[in-house]
């Protein structure tokens, strides 16, 4: 197992504009993971934990949020172990139930997956806040299992979240070295849910294949991971601070952020760098040369200006890693997303995926509770700021495009709603 | 008039801020260790006197608050520094009210929030509803703010339902007892989109304010200028525990430009600056000048646009204004992010620094500095950058 959390950075969880050809025409990144002697290599199922939380990363992610449809409890327990039994065979590399003789009747599994091998898949199922309470109404006894940490996400300046891709009762993230993969287990999953469960909304994604020990760079093209804040079982994992049944789970937070590439392509390289605190080609903190050379935040100039920007992504997101750790390591929360669209001319936008753990509100100097937690470095990357109106419907250049979804994920064990009171 | 471009010391007269240059490598560079002077007069003769006290003497620049509240509230624009405690507000507190929703749209945006300098709380102050029965349009807070010392505080509101001047009302100012809470509305046939930073003269049981009013006649954008922004004197009355009574009105500045715009919804006259010798200075957006009216306190009739103080040269339409304690007017530029100390008593344009540095926008930090305001020892000042919904102390 890796040592580095995998919640800790974005690295691995991007998703991209180009995820979504990938997996709508298992193309490239189909062709990438046939040449890969590593197909036929699997990921544990069972464990303490859930696998795809701490497990090095995979190159795909199909990320599902499902609504429960049914009114039964009993419907939502059967249908977690019915996941549990195809997520097992599936991570193995099997069809999702056994395929059967009898043609006369529909297959068990689709198959676009045969021949494809388990490609690393990981399955890992979570509890969003409907599952506990739905519009008010605890519709299956559970209200008073909800974990305390399990909360939801305060505004983020530009958040414009889409009904429709926020939220939902459960999740399901596929993680695998193959699209398709990834893509036919939530689908088989999917499949075995009908009648008690349906899809609300879901979002593909890749990753960098970088070379083993270094840091990945992002879609900014900057070095992104090389902090970390800490063990996993300071950051991510739960322990006695949660309910029983959420022993060895965790939270995770998914949102789409847009990035505005083509504005972010035509800024200055030193000023690209000031937004995010490291220089773009070493990942070294502003100053120094080195990409673990320790980040200085205290340094400033002549002046007393900090040589590191206030508003510096790094800056930024150690006061969220510290106060997380210290304050509430199960807390979870994403970088806010862009609130404009480019000045004038047709804009391109890319759709990502942040999957973060154990930061809390994101949080500057001089600010107190979250007041402060939009001022997320990603905002100014990909907001070109035009006077005020950026995002008035008028310029057409902000589609709301961003979602979220907070859920609790659980172990294997536990792949069952904890009993409902009598 | 003629453009002296004086080279000196890095450690006298115009430079970008410091953690700026950090941000922005290829303004340093183009930039420290000069001194842009440009001087002014009639004659045209060049004058390049070394300021003393202004500008040249702040050299840090401190993010100290967001501003944006719990309801996502952006784009500050006013933002004044409360003379007095009272009821939630605390003396030498920061106000600020945001322009927009938490959608981003301009017009819609309700919310003041405080920024405590000794606790560095911010907090939110007020959170008036959206449609007030006496204020047509409803609600959309501007750069027109002020607190009396009997505690009250009186806000503008120039709303829009669709973030463009096209679904603009009339607007009005809206009356805030320190809790926070409305206490009264201000419209009527003289108010219409009062935007302007307010100028006041408080004897609390009496105060005189002054705002532009930037909507008559405003349209769409895509509209040509129109000249029919005013500056209004309104005369209150503040009868003990009771909130303020008008008084008087008067019409003191008419025809100034005005124009709707796609971009920052409405451009027009917005920093209003009284002087001791009881000129109110403007800042004339669309005339790209500053511009004087003559005892602005007495006068009983209007002064027109005024007469001009200072036109162009650093001037890149100016914005929010502030007199300073050395008696010089600073004037943030809309369409680049610099502060300029102008005398007003010459004219001079004295020197200018690039406070706002993003260059996110171009040129760096436009459209960002609505709000200007000096500390309470006058020892520094207070601007909002827009783009980051922040509040900075330069100092």
């Amino acid at each position: 197992m890796s040592g580095r959390c995998p919640f800790s950075s974005r690295r691995g969880f991007l998703t991209a504009a180009g995820g979504l050809v990938a997996a709508a025409s298992s193309g490239l990144g189909a062709r990438a993971a046939t040449a890969s002697p590593g197909r036929d290599l699997t990921e544990p199922f069972l464990g303490e934990h859930q696998g795809g939380i701490a497990t090095p990363s995979q190159s795909q992610t199909y990320f599902a949020a499902i609504d429960l449809v049914t009114t039964r409890v009993s419907d939502v327990a059967n249908l977690l172990r019915t996941w549990t039994i195809a997520a097992a065979r599936l991570t193995a590399g099997q069809t999702a139930a056994p395929l059967g003789t009898d043609l006369s009747v529909p297959a068990a599994d689709s198959g676009e997956a045969l021949g494809l091998g388990p490609a690393r898949l990981t399955i890992t199922f979570g509890f969003g806040a409907g599952l506990f309470v739905k519009d008010g109404n605890d519709r299956y006894g559970l209200a008073a299992h909800r974990p305390e940490a399990l909360v939801d996400l305060p505004n983020f300046t530009g958040d414009q979240l889409q009904e429709a891709r926020t939220g939902g009762d459960l999740s399901i993230q596929a993680r695998a070295d193959d699209p398709q993969v990834a893509f036919h287990a939530v689908r088989q999953l999917v499949r075995l849910a009908y009648g008690a469960a349906r899809i609300r909304w879901a979002q593909t994604g890749f990753s960098a294949n970088s070379a083993a020990g270094s840091t990945p760079r992002n879609l900014l093209g900057f070095k992104d991971g090389t902090q970390t804040p800490g063990s996993l079982d300071d950051v991510v994992w739960v322990g006695a601070e949660g309910p029983d049944w959420m022993r060895g789970g965790s939270y995770v937070v998914v949102r789409r952020i847009r990035l505005v590439l083509e504005h972010w392509d035509q800024m200055e390289t030193d000023f690209q760098e000031q937004m995010i605190g490291r220089h773009k080609l070493s990942g070294a903190p502003l100053g120094r040369s080195g990409e673990f050379d320790a980040l200085d935040l205290d340094a400033t100039d002549k002046d007393g200006n900090p040589l590191i920007p206030d508003n510096a992504h790094v800056r930024l997101a150690t006061a969220a890693r510290r106060s997380s750790v210290a304050d509430t390591p199960t807390t979870t929360a994403s970088i806010s997303p862009p609130n404009a669209g480019r000045r004038g001319g047709r804009e391109w936008s890319t759709i990502q995926d942040y999957f973060s753990s154990a930061t809390s509100a994101i949080r500057g100097p001089g600010s107190s509770g979250s007041s402060i937690r939009s001022r997320s470095s990603m905002r100014s990357i990909s907001s070109p700021r035009t006077p005020a109106a950026a995002c008035s419907p008028a310029r057409g250049a902000c589609a709301r495009t961003s979602s979220s979804a907070s859920v609790c994920s659980i172990r294997p064990e536990a792949v069952t709603p904890p009993a409902a009171p009598p | 008039m003629r453009l002296i471009i004086n080279l000196r010391s890095a450690d006298a007269g115009f430079r970008p801020r410091a953690g700026g240059a950090m941000r922005m490598p290829g303004l340093r560079g183009r930039l420290t260790g000069l001194s842009v002077v440009l001087a002014l007069s009639a004659s045209g003769t060049a004058l390049a006197a070394a300021p003393a006290g202004g500008l040249e003497t702040m050299h840090r620049h401190t993010t100290v608050t967001s501003t944006v509240p719990a309801n996502g509230d952006q784009n500050p624009y006013a933002l004044i520094v409360a003379p007095v405690s009272s009821g939630k507000i605390h003396q030498g507190d920061v106000l600020i009210d945001n322009f927009n929703d938490q959608n981003n749209l301009q017009g819609l945006g309700t919310t003041i929030v405080d920024y405590n300098p000794e606790t560095k709380a911010l907090t939110l102050f007020a959170a008036i509803p959206r449609h007030l029965d006496k204020c047509p349009g409803g609600v959309g807070l501007t750069t027109a703010m002020a607190m009396l010392k009997s505690g009250w505080v009186i806000v503008g509101s120039l709303p829009s339902t669709d973030g463009t001047t096209a679904t603009k009302g009339q607007g009005c100012l809206i009356v805030l007892d320190s809790q926070g809470h409305v206490a009264d509305v201000i419209a009527g046939p003289t108010i219409n989109g009062p935007w302007g930073n307010m100028a006041v003269v408080d004897n609390g049981s009496s105060a005189t304010l002054f705002v532009s009013n930037t909507g008559f006649g405003v349209g769409a954008p895509g509209q040509d200028v129109v000249k029919q922004a005013t500056v209004l004197r309104i005369g209150l009355s503040i009868p003990e525990g009771k909130p303020p009574v008008v008084i008087s009105q008067t019409v003191i500045g008419s025809g100034f430009g005005e124009q709707a715009d796609k971009g920052v919804f409405i451009i027009g006259p917005t920093g209003l600056a009284l002087g001791g010798n009881g000129a109110l200075y403007v800042s004339d957006a669309l005339g790209n000048r500053v511009a004087a009216i003559p005892n602005a306190a007495t006068r009983t009739d209007s002064a027109g646009i005024g007469h001009e103080v200072t036109k162009d040269g650093l001037l890149r339409r100016p914005l929010a204004m502030v007199m300073a304690p050395n008696g010089h007017l600073l004037v943030t530029n809309g369409l680049n992010g610099q502060v300029v100390e102008i005398d007003p008593t010459t004219g001079r344009q004295l020197q200018a620094q690039w406070v706002d540095t993003d260059k996110a926008q171009s040129p760096p930090g436009s459209g960002d500095l609505f709000g200007i305001a000096m500390t309470p020892a006058g020892d520094g000042f207070y601007y909002v950058e827009d783009d980051m919904n922040t509040v900075v102390l330069a100092h």
